[in-house]
């Protein structure tokens, strides 16, 4: 098995716009073993407006590795998200990116 | 997302089972505490929103918290008032007939998300009673846990009808 084909990690997540020197959050979506893989992606479509072979790679991405990072930019987007995740009954937190 | 309407076929007497687990749930969510509430199944739907700063997750919660469970109330109320509407609130009948016989529920998109999310919820709060911690968590023997699948049944359905498939 060859890992060669795999996207670079962060490659997909949409950087919204971040101020000059001001630290930088994501959103993270974590696997849970309650929520249907349909609804995730639908979740993922309606909210981010994401094209759906991408919302189903982030999908599967929460599903194989427990996590994906959604989206990052400034904390109080990502906060938004997160809480819009949790409408959803997705389970998310914000964090810090990761230096 | 359109003005589509979705058109749900469902028996009267699913409509009424559904209708009492929907009443249940809505019951549970008159917790008005700014805290994790004490049921986990209830803290499941309001969770953490930092995995590692308690005091973050303090000051989001009491920002969140009370709009999102009024919110789940609201969705609810909405999920209710479709059911009745071919139910009625009660299971008046025993007549095996009129109850396996299939009514229709149509959704505008503000409804479809209602029922989207109250289905989505009430199997996390489900999972949360019978322990299900794992996918592969399943007691065949458990009523409880034909209920848990026939809720995904139906949420998955209604998924498929909103993304047009």
């Amino acid at each position: 098995m060859l890992a060669a084909t795999l996207p670079k990690p962060d490659e997909h997540v949409e950087v919204e716009a971040i101020p000059h020197n001001s630290r930088v959050w994501q959103t993270v979506v974590w696997n849970d073993p309650v929520n249907l893989m349909s609804y995730v992606v639908h979740v993922f479509r309606e909210y981010f407006g994401f094209p759906r072979d991408k919302a189903e790679r982030l999908m599967l991405e929460v599903h194989h590795e427990g996590r994906t990072v959604v989206a990052q930019g400034a904390r109080e987007q990502m906060e938004l998200h997160a809480r819009a995740m949790h409408d959803y009954g997705l389970w998310a937190t914000v964090r810090e990116a990761p230096q | 997302m359109t003005d589509r309407l979705v058109v749900l076929e469902i028996t009267r007497m699913e409509a009424v089972h559904l209708a009492g687990l929907v009443t249940q749930f809505a019951d549970l969510l008159t917790e008005t505490t700014d805290a994790t509430p004490d049921d986990p199944a209830l803290a499941r739907l309001v969770p953490d929103a930092y995995s590692d700063d308690a005091e973050a997750s303090r000051e989001f919660r009491e920002l969140t918290q009370r709009d999102l469970l009024d919110r789940r109330s609201t969705d609810a109320a909405t999920v209710l008032a479709g059911l009745h509407s071919i139910s009625g609130p009660t299971l008046v009948t025993d007549d095996e007939e009129a109850l396996t016989r299939i009514a229709v529920v149509e959704l505008d998109s503000d409804a479809l998300g209602c029922w989207l999310r109250t289905l989505a919820a009430l199997r996390l709060v489900l999972a949360s009673r019978l322990g299900i911690v794992d996918e592969a968590d399943h007691d065949d023997d458990d009523p409880r846990f034909g209920i848990y699948d026939w809720l995904g049944y139906r949420l998955d359905g209604l998924v498929r009808a909103a993304e047009g498939a």
